[in-house]
């Protein structure tokens, strides 16, 4: 990567930081406003695990709001029931949801490309279920209302602002640690299971273990994602989890830019304050949503951000080789 | 001869359905040796390479490699013990650079990889010291049969298996490359499939004839490409 191209890395996360960071100060005014910001942070930290998946590894987890719920309802319970606190919960379900997760897909890691993608789509249509029949866990169809915000010091209740910005943190870790794998060893490895998978096996890449790996770690967002999700919105039920809502969150990686850190949290930005933003246009809102995923795949395969970077890059070969030219003519 | 078998496969077979790719395929390669292995189209040359490699499990025999039985092995493994392939069809990491291509083949685990001189030598010596920030993709075939070389040696081969190395060259290039793999003899013990007899005339020390999943020639290449029955399989004089 040449420099100029990693400065301006660094300046567009600088920028998405410091903005996500500010953003529930300056939206803090309209609730409603701050809602939408709140479950866009929730999709742009979903959007990251999802893209070292999809975008790095390869892979499609379909059951990846499964996995979000299995987390969101173990969350709850132990909240509300045992009477453990928010940040102590939220850890160890995420690890045992992991687990879980990785439990579920081994059978599926053995699998690549569309048969991945097709066995998580038949776990997550498992799990979609397992929370309506569970209904002591679940509370069922009906699911689990007037759940309360992360506790706070003091007895208090994180909430407003203060949770918005908690969301951010959380928005802007998840990126960041996505960001800080990606150059490392592990990242490289995912990158070239994902280019070629035979390939890397002969060279000596366990391939099954990086999968499972990544697996592992997608999972983990998913489950915090669906913590803060439940503490956020304060409502939980089997829709909140079900294949819709992995489905969205592929699109906003796909939307933005598979295997780019900036693509995903711009198409998690642009897509996730749609529903809301629409509401009023509730007929048309499906329709307009539809029409931008077909528009992204046909126009711009590579995502937003991708197609950008390869037209720059194009660009700039383009200028590069004329000016050997001109320098040879000389 | 007193060198000790380096790979040892001991009545190697494979099926497919009815079909049996290998047969009793008994196959040493000395330590320092370069084995040809030669046949026509379908004899299953490739699919030794396959099963010895890990690729595809073999149904029945042995495979020893440096001391170690190794029928079962994943490719992975293989590799981190020093057995490395490389493919019929060139195979690199497309999207990748030059250099992200041979990085990501260094990263076997707990391997400490080569050091910055060595690294250096073998780029220049594959001439692909100009080429680092290219896309693998945009390479021309001889310099991704070249950037394959250099994935496989940064990690320290015992043993190179390759798979008709020159296919696809210009002639010029099939020149240039026998030289490169003459140089690589004193590097590392080679095993290779190729169709080009000047590449087995200038660089086996001893050939192995496949015909039908069958071995039916094991000698230097000067007697073997000489041999009857050999002459008659690869040419197919037996039919006409």
């Amino acid at each position: 990567m040449s420099a100029r191209s990693s400065a301006m890395n660094s300046w567009l996360a600088v920028a998405f930081a410091v903005l996500a960071l500010a953003a529930p100060f300056l939206l803090g005014d309209s609730r409603f406003l701050a809602f939408v910001l709140g479950m866009t942070l929730i999709n742009v930290l979903w959007a990251g695990g999802m893209n070292l998946s999809y975008g790095y590894v390869g892979l499609m987890p379909l059951m990846f709001a499964g996995i979000g719920g299995i987390a969101s309802y173990a969350m709850v319970h132990l909240t509300r029931v045992e009477g453990w606190s928010f940040w102590i919960a939220t850890p160890v379900v995420s690890v045992g949801a992991a687990l879980i997760g990785v439990l579920l897909g081994l059978p599926a890691l053995r699998l690549k490309g569309f048969y991945f993608t097709l066995c998580s789509l038949v776990i997550q249509t498992v799990l979609t279920l397992a929370f309506i029949f569970f209904p002591k866990y679940t509370n069922g169809d009906t699911g689990i209302s007037q759940i309360e915000p992360p506790d706070w010091i003091g007895g208090t209740r994180l909430s407003g602002v203060w949770l918005d910005f908690a969301l951010a943190i959380a928005a802007v870790l998840g990126v960041a640690i996505v960001a800080w794998i990606v150059p490392s060893k592990l990242g490289q490895r995912f990158i070239a299971i994902r280019e070629d998978d035979i390939l890397a096996e002969s060279l000596g890449i366990n391939v099954t273990r990086y999968k499972i790996i990544a697996f592992f770690i997608v999972s983990l967002y998913a489950a915090v994602g669906g913590c803060f999700y439940a503490g956020y919105v304060g409502f939980i039920s089997p829709r909140a989890f079900d294949v819709l809502v992995s489905l969205n969150v592929w699109l906003m990686v796909a939307f933005g830019g598979r295997g780019t850190i900036a693509g995903p949290v711009l198409g998690a930005l642009v897509l996730a304050p749609i529903p809301y933003l629409l509401q009023d246009l509730q007929a048309i809102r499906d329709i307009i949503y539809g029409a931008l995923i077909i528009v992204v795949i046909l126009a711009l395969p590579g995502g937003v951000y991708g197609e950008w970077l390869k037209r720059r890059a194009r660009h700039r070969q383009a200028t590069t080789d004329s000016g050997k030219l001109a320098d040879q003519r000389t | 001869m007193t060198n000790m078998p380096l790979l040892e496969t001991t009545a190697l077979s494979k099926h497919f359905g009815g079909v049996s790719a290998l047969r009793d395929v008994s196959v040493t390669l000395n330590q320092g040796e370069t084995l040809g292995m030669i046949g026509p189209n379908g004899s299953g040359k490739t699919t030794f390479v396959n099963a010895v490699t890990g690729t595809l499990r073999a149904d029945s025999g042995s495979i020893q490699f440096a001391g170690t039985r190794t029928l079962g092995f994943a490719p992975n493994q293989l590799a981190a013990i020093g057995l490395v392939r490389t493919y019929q069809a060139v195979r690199v990491f497309g999207g990748l650079s030059v250099e992200a291509n041979i990085r990501t083949a260094g990263l076997l685990p707990g391997e400490a990889g080569i050091s910055r001189s060595e690294y250096d030598e073998l780029l220049t010596w594959l001439r692909l010291d100009g080429l680092p920030h290219k896309e693998a993709a945009s390479l021309t075939l001889f310099e991704q049969r070249r950037l394959e070389l250099m994935m496989r040696l940064v990690l320290r081969p015992k043993v190179i298996m390759l798979d008709e190395p020159v296919g696809g060259l210009a002639v010029t290039e099939v020149r240039e490359m026998i030289n490169l793999l003459a140089e690589l003899k004193a590097r590392c013990t080679i095993f290779v499939i190729e169709h080009t007899m000047r590449v087995i005339r200038e660089l086996a020390d001893r050939v192995v004839v496949l015909v039908s999943g069958e071995k039916i020639a094991d000698g230097p290449p000067t007697e073997i490409l000489r041999d009857s029955k050999v002459i008659e399989h690869y040419l197919g004089t037996a039919h006409a």
